[in-house]
């Protein structure tokens, strides 16, 4: 019990492995239909193939499903070395870090071996099926039904903002079971085929040109078999799994490949007769972004070491998923402001500087810090959880 | 990874948290303690003497208990959080760690047991009143050699305690022109020696920073304290120790006021209700929680990587400097929205923290300064 922000070796070995294997395989364009959430297509499952055929996917599963049986830290060492090449997450990500681990804690032994070695693998996806119309920070006001029909659940509703629906294997689903509970004690969880009969899906394309989904359902039936662990848990689990999820979906290492771009860029350009990196503000602009990079990553690196050492996690993952959204957003203007009118050029224009990368990212950052729980939420997590303060 | 304290480090924590409360009773203690000239009180020095603490990072040959930096920034984040006042990170820090980095055999076992037993309170002479930056380089005052002497003349600004120190450490120019890096020398100066004149500054932490003015200083040749005109390298070591340290001490203090807010945003009842019941205000408590939060990883990883002698150091205690001063500072400001008009009078605890959280974003180089190392280390 020490101090200690390094790997160990064995640790540090596999994220050599990654990295020589994704600076081999992971090409532009894969990495960016993942960085850009437009979807996996044929290239983007080709690389999931690859990377469990290296060999590099699963270290930190369970042995019976495939796995290696290791703490993590496995999985979290990947998804940096993916961030640190323009790669936001693993290919099906929700299944892998999200829907994955609450089937490992709470569904049954037939579930488990049907969906985790197929999950393991990178083979299949989900769509987290849990926002609504009425249902947004306010998730268990959530209106969507699946009533117990003896032999199956009959399911009606309507949910929103499911992004990986329209290619997703798998629909997530979140739906209330007793309409009479109150809401934390009567939504249940489940699996749906996403192409089953009676689910429309329409696109909702959004300001940064990513892609989600309005799922509707219309007396869909799920065989019971595809309740996820007991009736009515299902808010319950979807809490239990919160702070994990932001372990796994939050990561600053996603914007080491902005600093680096962006030190580049200061190298190579010229603004009368010399380097923008002899300026000192452009200098003092991107130093900032790196102080809040290094600051933000260590939260993360924290927020990790204390779930994969089993502690208990109040607040510290929240506290990484808000910092991280709101540095998303600075990092963004900064580097608008060293591009100064470039800043405004998408990809595709004439003299789009950095392949309007900036350009996208400032369009995008005005999700992050509403998308899977407001800054506003989140700060009231981190202020009654995380400090003790009475509920109002 | 670990994120967590040894055995030995946790029980020091404990030692200092303890020792601190009794030995800096309350907010009456600390206004006097600025009101006073000497800025502390000898049974406060002695006992943190007797504790160990002022031979932390000394080898044992030396007196010391040979602990390191993660164990330096164990204690110094208590001493924040008890606002300490007083020459212990001069004399430990820029005395003892530059003297340790560059002295001889003779000087350190002239002077490290000294200070390891609180005997002896030193300081280091470097910022410079026409540019009052660390940038060893910028260094005017000179030193020149006049037979076995050097003759020190010039002026230092900001000196920390060099009215209590018995010994200072004096960076000045012996060759090479101005804005080299090479050409700085360290020298070991009795603070009685005929040509020093002190003047006491009157500063918003109620700190003793000084003006020292050098007027025909002779100091001995043996006094040169590593390889004349190689001081530029030892300055910045001891930089780097001592704005991680200051890291750990604003941390500490970053860490007190949020307790000290959020305890108040619990009990003070408007509108009948604690008023931390207001979203309003758990949003500033949370804003001072993630703020302190990145202080504690980002400050305890700069000094692991000065323990392990990584060449990144250099970059992280630049990091660490910029985020931490300004999460303290961001701190205390809420600290004071928080407890409202009554954090404003003078006898609060609120003014000790927020005073302090000025003084320590100015010491060893403020965001701007920081930032810039940052920005060389990117290879900008």
């Amino acid at each position: 019990m020490a101090w200690d922000f390094g790997y160990t070796k064995e640790e540090e070995a596999y994220r050599q492995k990654v990295a020589a294997f994704l600076d081999k395989e992971l090409t532009e364009e894969i990495a960016r239909q993942n960085w850009e959430d437009l979807g996996l297509d044929k290239e983007g499952r080709a690389f999931g193939n690859k990377l469990w055929e290296s060999g590099l996917l699963g270290w930190s599963w369970p042995v019976e499903y495939g796995g290696k049986g290791l703490s993590p830290v496995y999985d979290f060492i990947l998804i940096d070395e993916l961030g640190k090449r323009w790669s936001a997450h693993v290919p099906n990500d929700v299944a892998y870090t999200m829907v994955g681990h609450t089937i490992l804690r709470r569904g049954n032994d037939a579930m488990k071996k049907e969906f985790i070695p197929r999950i393991v693998r990178g083979e299949i996806e989900f769509g987290l099926g849990y926002t609504e119309p009425e249902a947004g920070s306010d998730l268990a006001n959530m209106k969507m039904t699946a009533i117990d029909q003896g032999d199956y659940y009959l399911v009606n509703g309507q949910k929103t903002f499911n992004t990986e629906s329209h290619y997703s294997d798998y629909h997530w689903l979140a739906a209330k079971t007793d309409l009479k509970a109150s809401p934390y004690k009567g939504i249940s969880l489940f699996i749906v085929d996403q192409r089953a009969p009676g689910i429309t899906i329409r696109p909702m394309i959004t300001m940064s040109g990513e892609r989600t989904n309005e799922v509707f359902y219309d007396d869909v039936k799920v065989p019971k078999n595809r309740l996820v662990g007991e009736v009515n848990k299902g808010f319950y689990y979807m809490m239990e799994a919160l702070m994990s999820e932001r372990n796994y979906v939050f990561t600053p290492s996603r914007y080491y490949p902005y600093l680096n771009m962006l030190v580049d860029y200061a190298k190579k350009t010229t603004y009368l007769g010399k380097p923008l990196a002899e300026d000192p503000m452009v200098r003092q602009k991107i130093a900032q972004i790196a102080v809040e990079i290094e600051a933000t990553q260590l939260l993360s690196d924290h927020a990790r070491w204390m779930e994969w050492n089993h502690q208990t996690m109040t607040c510290e993952p929240e506290i990484t998923k808000v910092v991280v959204s709101e540095m998303e957003q600075r990092m963004v203007d900064n580097a608008m402001q060293l591009l100064d009118q470039y800043c405004q050029l998408e990809e595709g224009s004439k003299y789009a500087p950095l392949k309007g990368r900036i350009e996208w990212e400032f369009l995008h950052s005005f999700m992050t810090t509403i998308g899977a729980g407001t800054s506003e939420v989140g700060r009231t997590v981190i202020a009654t959880r995380g400090l003790g303060l009475p509920r109002g | 990874m670990d994120f967590t304290y040894t055995d030995d480090q946790k029980m020091l924590k404990e030692a200092a948290r303890r020792f601190l409360a009794g030995a800096c009773p309350n907010v009456e203690w600390y206004l006097e303690m600025e009101k006073e000239e000497k800025g502390y009180t000898p049974a406060l020095w002695n006992g943190m003497a007797e504790l160990g603490w002022m031979g932390i990072l000394f080898p044992e040959e030396y007196g010391g208990i040979g602990g390191s930096m993660l164990d330096m920034v164990t204690l110094m984040e208590e001493m924040g959080y008890a606002a300490l006042p007083g020459p212990y990170f001069s004399t430990v820090i820029l005395g003892g760690c530059t003297i340790l980095t560059a002295g001889s055999e003779a000087q350190k076992q002239e002077f490290l047991p000294k200070i390891a037993e609180g005997s002896l309170r030193m300081t280091l002479a470097l910022t410079e009143p026409a540019t009052t930056q660390y940038n060893p380089s910028l260094i005017t005052v000179k030193a020149k050699a006049e037979g076995d002497s050097y003759v020190i003349d010039g002026i230092k600004l900001f000196v920390p305690d060099a009215n209590v120190a018995d010994w200072m450490i004096v960076a000045a120019r012996t060759a090479g022109k101005d804005a080299d890096r090479d050409g700085i020398s360290l020298f070991l100066v009795d603070s009685k020696s005929p040509g020093i004149a002190m003047t006491l500054l009157k500063t918003v932490a109620g700190d003793k920073q000084c003006e020292v003015v050098f007027k025909k200083v002779k100091v001995p040749k043996a006094n040169l304290l590593g390889e004349p005109g190689k001081g530029f390298a030892v300055i910045e070591k001891t930089l780097q120790i001592a704005a991680v340290a200051k890291c750990a001490e604003m941390l500490g203090g970053s860490n007190k006021v949020m307790e000290l807010a959020v305890a108040y945003a619990k009990e003070r009842v408007q509108f009948g209700k604690a008023i931390g019941t207001f979203q309003a205000v758990q949003h500033l408590c949370a804003n001072m929680k993630m703020a302190t939060e990145q202080s504690i990883y980002i400050t305890y990883k700069a000094a692991w990587m000065i323990d392990q002698g990584m060449p990144e150091a250099r970059k992280f205690a630049a990091v660490a400097k910029t985020w931490v001063s300004e999460a303290y500072k961001k701190v205390a400001l809420i600290g004071h929205q928080i407890f409202g008009g009554t954090g404003y009078i003078v006898e609060h605890a609120m003014p000790i923290y927020s005073r302090r959280a000025k003084t320590g974003e100015y010491a060893f180089g403020n965001p701007n300064y920081q930032r810039e190392i940052v920005a060389q280390e990117l290879g900008l």
